[in-house]
């Protein structure tokens, strides 16, 4: 190899996400949605195959689905929600939860390797989707304007401060949720795609095509703290999942709790 | 299928930091965004941190009333 720079290195940036569609002339159908589409698939697969033949003695399969299912019903719903009530909840919150597990640890499957909640559209979505949720039941619970009332009218307050309370309950429960629960997806999945692209590019650059002998140790050892955190990137993203949607169910469980 | 009926569980508090900081984003927004009308309307720059400052005590001290008392 000849010394010095062969070729610019040309980092990774918001343009890696633009992912270029599967079939030229079908726009729409991109690696995000291939991934989305293929997960569907196999929750459906799996959930379909633990249930099929339930049994008294189950199978691996059963154990497995649930296992997925109690997490879901017992640690995030009924914690969350409360006893009678969450049972009406929980297709949903196991349907999220295991559609956003499957989406963000796709980033670390091999040959798939992108994380879709990445794309924002993804979790403005789900988010908008646990908004109405949550704002839906509450209103049904407590009509329209008790619903108001009870969101925006924190317990435990004194009386006088209760006018200066108001708009901060209420932007903060009406307005920034569904934006964190959405960012804070987004910005998790996009920043740790970002993070091993950059220590994976650059360590293969400077290891191929730096030309320089140290560069190319540094390469090694940026390859190997890759590895690492591709480890910490998918506690990250199984975190993620369980966050948003242990942040959804406690939503639905404040908007129809009886006091407050 | 089989219904656990073990005894009530501890509640998960593993989502109120995060609406805690939920709730930290809401009052610097309200009230800083109040100080940065005000700021605006009348010319004058001291408004917008007053608000925020503001907003951030409010929060806390919201806070206190709501998590800080069980």
């Amino acid at each position: 190899m000849i010394a010095g720079v062969s070729t610019e290195f040309i980092p990774p940036g918001p343009q890696s996400f633009d992912l270029p569609p599967i079939f030229s002339g079908v726009e729409w159908f991109t690696k995000p949605v291939l991934v989305a589409a293929l997960s569907v698939v196999v929750i459906l697969w799996f959930f379909w195959g633990a249930s099929r033949k339930a049994a008294i003695v189950p199978s691996k399969l059963q154990f497995a689905g649930e296992l997925g299912y109690n997490f879901v019903r017992n640690s995030i719903a009924r914690d969350m929600i409360g006893s009678p009530e969450h049972m009406k909840y929980v297709p949903y919150l196991c349907g999220l939860f295991f559609f956003i597990l499957l989406n963000n640890v796709a980033a670390t499957i091999p040959l798939i390797q992108f994380p879709t909640f990445s794309h924002i559209g993804w979790p403005y979505v789900a988010a908008v989707m646990s908004w109405v949720i949550y704002n839906a039941v509450g209103i049904r619970k407590h009509g329209v304007w008790g619903y108001f009332k009870h969101q925006t009218m924190p317990a435990g307050v004194p009386g006088w401060l209760m006018p200066l309370m108001i708009p901060i309950e209420f932007i903060s429960n009406i307005l920034v949720r569904p934006v964190s629960l959405s960012l804070r997806l987004f910005a998790n999945m996009f920043a740790g795609h970002i993070l091993l692209l950059v220590f994976v590019l650059g360590g293969e650059y400077m290891l191929l095509h730096s030309g320089s002998l140290a560069l190319g140790g540094v390469g090694i050892i940026t390859l190997l703290m890759a590895l690492a955190i591709a480890g910490l990137e998918l506690f990250v993203q199984v975190i993620q999942a369980y966050i948003f949607v242990v942040l959804t169910a406690q939503y639905i469980g404040s908007a129809i709790a009886e006091e407050h | 299928m089989s219904q656990h009926q073990d005894p009530k569980p501890t509640p998960n508090t593993s989502g109120d930091g995060w609406r805690v900081l939920s709730y930290l984003i809401g009052g610097i927004v309200v009230y800083g965004g109040i100080g940065f009308g005000l700021d605006r309307w009348l010319g004058t720059p001291f408004f917008l941190p007053v608000g925020i400052v503001l907003g951030a005590g409010l929060t806390i001290a919201m806070l206190h009333f709501r998590y800080g008392r069980s």
